[in-house]
Formats: structure tokens, sequence, C-alpha cells
């Protein structure tokens, strides 16, 4: 593994005008790494990933992906979101939400080309969904959207993988096939996952990073199943608006 | 006659391709207050002794932008604002129109339409119009497509995702333009989403629903005129029925059709 790093976080501060929702966090991702992302609700996951692909700006700090600012970079970002905010009758193929991941990649005008058709091919093709390529993506099972997702984000050829949990609506055996074909793309890819089931995820990344307002990153070597459960249980126990 | 035929054929060509964004993207009321309010220019340049259509033209493609500009900055109001500026528009148009010297018998056709009496001047604007939206739909085409499908992944791939739902607003400026010269003002929501929400029922690319609505909208404007010429019925309503007519039935069919 190589250890220059990808991105790079340093004394980052965030708020909306209100009380601090980020507070003094740093990270140094390595190429390549497999990061787990934890933390309760409203922990500022989802405003540090946003921070991440340049659509928030923090309050103070210093972020840096790919050595860039983020805005820069964001197109070398695949990302796969937590819900699919898209109608599920809308009238689109499986193909054609795939070639969307080549936005930012293809020329500005006219229509998609060649390459971007054998780029979302290959990508569908890694992530088994190449036969489902002229299904409506209305008519897929849940498992199979996931996979169609993270092909979408697989298609601008990404450095960085961001998926907001990817297995949030899949029983086990998907959410085991999927972190499997998270794991093969992990050769070359560094991947950063949003997930609520750590224990299940600790045989797959390295280092798990727990958000609560700060940040704290064990290395998975460390993690027993006590710790798990300390940590996420010390967590949860200091957000006191929590739901479970 | 002729002009009537020509006229629908050419409508329906920006009624299928902007209605299916329409109806994808569920925007049906912002399209609906940009096609009220026209009225207001269409006032103006009644009073002014303008044709019309240039009045429709300025006042649609204003009020397209403010209200693109309000259902970016203010989402929370975007309902009332749409809804005063229906009215208003309106207003402005029906006191403009009452101050004109002379029969105010124009009313009724930018309200409701008047097909059969399309002018060749008329069918120029269209057909330019109708050019001007297919050449910047070709250009944009994936943009557009991926902004009506998932805005937040368009952003997060460096898209000015805002930038392009003003441009496609001001495509839907000029097409409700086109509609009201065929069906008149009030009718042009139902000729904008009628044939794409039948076509988005049967098919799976948006491409496609493109096509189908178009064809359909020829087929319910050249329906609606046939039926209406015998019986001179006015065309505009007839052909909003026939279109309703069937909409009702696909939405009954369709649901056979998705099962099987």
């Amino acid at each position: 593994m190589s250890t220059d790093s990808v991105i790079k976080i340093k004394d980052l501060h965030f708020s909306y005008d209100g009380p601090k929702i980020l507070e003094d966090i740093e990270i140094n991702i390595r190429r390549n790494e497999f990061i787990g992302m934890v933390g309760p609700n409203g922990s500022g996951k989802t405003t540090l990933l946003k921070i991440i692909m340049g659509v928030l700006t923090p309050s103070k700090g210093f972020v840096e992906v790919l050595g860039k600012p983020p805005f820069q970079s964001v197109k070398e970002i695949g990302y796969m979101p937590q819900l699919t905010p898209f109608s599920r009758d809308f009238p689109i193929r499986v193909e054609d939400v795939v070639l969307m991941g080549r936005l930012g990649k293809t020329s500005r005008i006219g229509f998609f080309s060649k390459t971007d058709k054998r780029a979302a091919e290959k990508s569908m093709d890694d992530v088994g969904v190449l036969d489902l390529r002229k299904r409506a993506i209305g008519s897929l099972s849940g498992g199979q959207l996931q996979r169609v997702l993270i092909a979408r984000a697989l298609t601008c050829e990404p450095k960085i993988m961001i998926l907001d949990e990817p297995t949030a609506n899949v029983d086990m055996k998907i959410e085991k096939d999927i972190f499997n074909l998270l794991k093969q793309l992990n050769a070359n890819i560094t991947i950063i996952v949003v997930t609520h089931d750590i224990g299940f995820i600790s045989q797959y990344i390295n280092r798990v990073a727990c958000i609560n307002r700060t940040l704290i990153c064990h290395p998975t070597s460390e993690l027993t199943g006590e710790t798990i459960e300390n940590m996420y249980g010390t967590h949860m126990h200091m957000v006191h608006h929590h739901r479970d | 006659m002729q002009n009537a035929i020509v006229g629908s054929i050419l409508a329906s060509v920006a009624c299928g391709v902007i209605g299916s964004y329409v109806v994808v993207k569920r925007i049906g009321y912002l399209a609906g207050g940009i096609a009220h309010s026209v009225l207001g220019g269409m006032g103006i340049a009644y009073y002014l002794s303008r044709p019309p259509i240039e009045g429709a033209l300025v006042a649609a493609l204003v009020f397209a932008m403010i209200l693109g500009w309000v259902s970016l900055r203010l989402k929370q109001q975007e309902d009332t604002v749409i809804g005063a500026l229906w009215a208003g528009g309106m207003a402005v148009g029906i006191l403009f129109i009452s101050q004109t010297p002379g029969y105010n018998i124009d009313l009724m056709s930018f309200l409701f339409g008047n097909i059969l009496m399309i002018s060749f001047d008329d069918l120029f604007w269209i057909a330019g119009l109708d050019v001007l939206i297919l050449i910047i739909v070709f250009l944009f085409y994936k943009q557009f497509l991926a902004v009506s499908f998932d805005e937040e992944f368009a952003r997060l791939r460096g898209m000015p995702v805002e930038r392009f739902y003003l441009l496609f607003l001001v495509l839907v400026a000029l097409t409700v333009v086109i509609l009201i010269q065929i069906v008149g003002l009030i009718l042009v929501i139902a000729l904008l989403t009628l044939p794409a929400a039948i076509s988005g029922h049967y098919v799976r690319s948006l491409n496609l629903m493109m096509l189908f609505a178009t064809f359909l909208g020829m087929f319910f404007t050249m329906g609606g005129l046939a039926i209406s010429y015998h019986p001179d019925l006015p065309p505009g309503p007839t052909i909003i029925l026939v279109a309703g007519a069937f909409y009702l039935l696909s939405l009954v069919s369709a649901r056979f059709w998705k099962k099987s």
C-alpha cells in the first residue's frame, strides 16, 4: 500500500451560524485505505462528506483532496448517496443512470461519447449488473439498485469513492456481497463508507473514523468486539437526543 | 385550416420534448404560473397595438427568470410566489385589454386559443422557436436529463445545476408561448403535460418518452381539430378534452400493462 495521502484535513471547524457541528477535525487518509465512518445521527458525518466533496466550505481549517481544494477534485470522487432522491417511476434505463457518472469527464455539449459508453459498460460489468442494462430503474430490486448506484459512482473512474450507508435498505446477504465487491474495488480506489454496522464491516476496513462533532480514528487491529461496543455505546451515550 | 394543421404539428414537437421534462421534473405548477402570467405581456402588447406573441415571449421569459430565482432562493415561499405571479400577471393583462379601445374579442382567443385563426407569421414564429428549443436540447440533453433525474448527484459531478435549471425554464417559457397559439393560456398546461404523462406510462427512457409524446400531441391536436370542425366547436377545449380522455384511459390501462 502506498503511503501518500489523498485526503488531508487539519484543524477543521464547521457551523451554520449556530453551534459547532464539526470541531477540530484532523485526519489523513492514505491512498487505497478503506475507511469506515461511524457516528450517531446528526453527528456531522454528512457535513464532513459534503466538505470533502466541496459542497460546503469549512468555517475554519485546511482541507485538501488529491492535493487540490475540494471543489476542484470533486470530479475524481465517485459518490453513492444514502437515499435515492429520484422517483422510481422516472423513465430511465440502468445504462443511462450509470452514464451520468461520466458528467464532469465527458464533453460539455452533445451526447455521451463511445468512451463514456465503454466506461459505463466496464463499471456495470465490474459490479455485475451488465445484464440489467436495458431494464427500467423502477423495476430493480433493492440490491440491484444499490449495485447500479455503485456502478454509477464507478463510471467516472474515481480515485476516491464515498458511499453513504450503501447497505441501509438491503438484507445481510446482499450487504455481504456489496462489501466483498467494495473490497475488490479497494485494490485501486480509496474508499470511505458511512455505516452503522461497525461490527460487520470491521473485517473489511483498515480504520474506523468515529465522528461526533469531533473525530477519533481507530485502526481496525485495535478493535475487539468489546471495544466496538464500548466505543459506539460511549458515543451514543454522549448524544442526549438520540432515538435508539 | 392548412395553417392550423401545420401549427399543431409544429407545436407538438415542443410540447412533446419540453412536456416530458416538465412531467418527470414535476414542475407542472411552475409551468402553469409561467403560462398564466404571460397574459400580462399579451395585454400590454395588445394595448400598444403590437402582435400579442411578442408580448407573450417577453413576459414568458421575464416570468420564467423570476420564478426560477424564487424557486432556487426562496424554496419555502415558492408556492405562494408562483400563485401571486400567476394571478398578478393575468390581472395586468386584463387591465390593459380593458383599456384598449375597440372590441375585446381577442381576450377569449388569448385565454382559450384560436388555432383556426393562426396566421402565416405565427407559424413562422412557432417554427423558429421549435428549432431553437431543439438545438438547445440536443446540445445539453445529458445535463437536462441529469438535473431532472438526480440534482444532487449532478451537482457533485461539478455541474452548474442552477444555470441549467434556469435555461430549462427558458425552454418552458418558449414552449408555453408556442402552445398558447394553439390552445390558449388557460389550457396550455394540459397540452404540455398530458401527452408526456401518457407516454411516461409505457416507455423506459426519456428520449422515447419525448418521441411518443410528440406523436400523441399531434394526434390530440389534429383529432380535436377534426372533431370540432363540423359541429363548429371551439378547437382548443376540444383538443384538451380529447387529451384528457386518453389520459384517463391510459391511467387505467397502464395498471394492467405494468402488472403483466
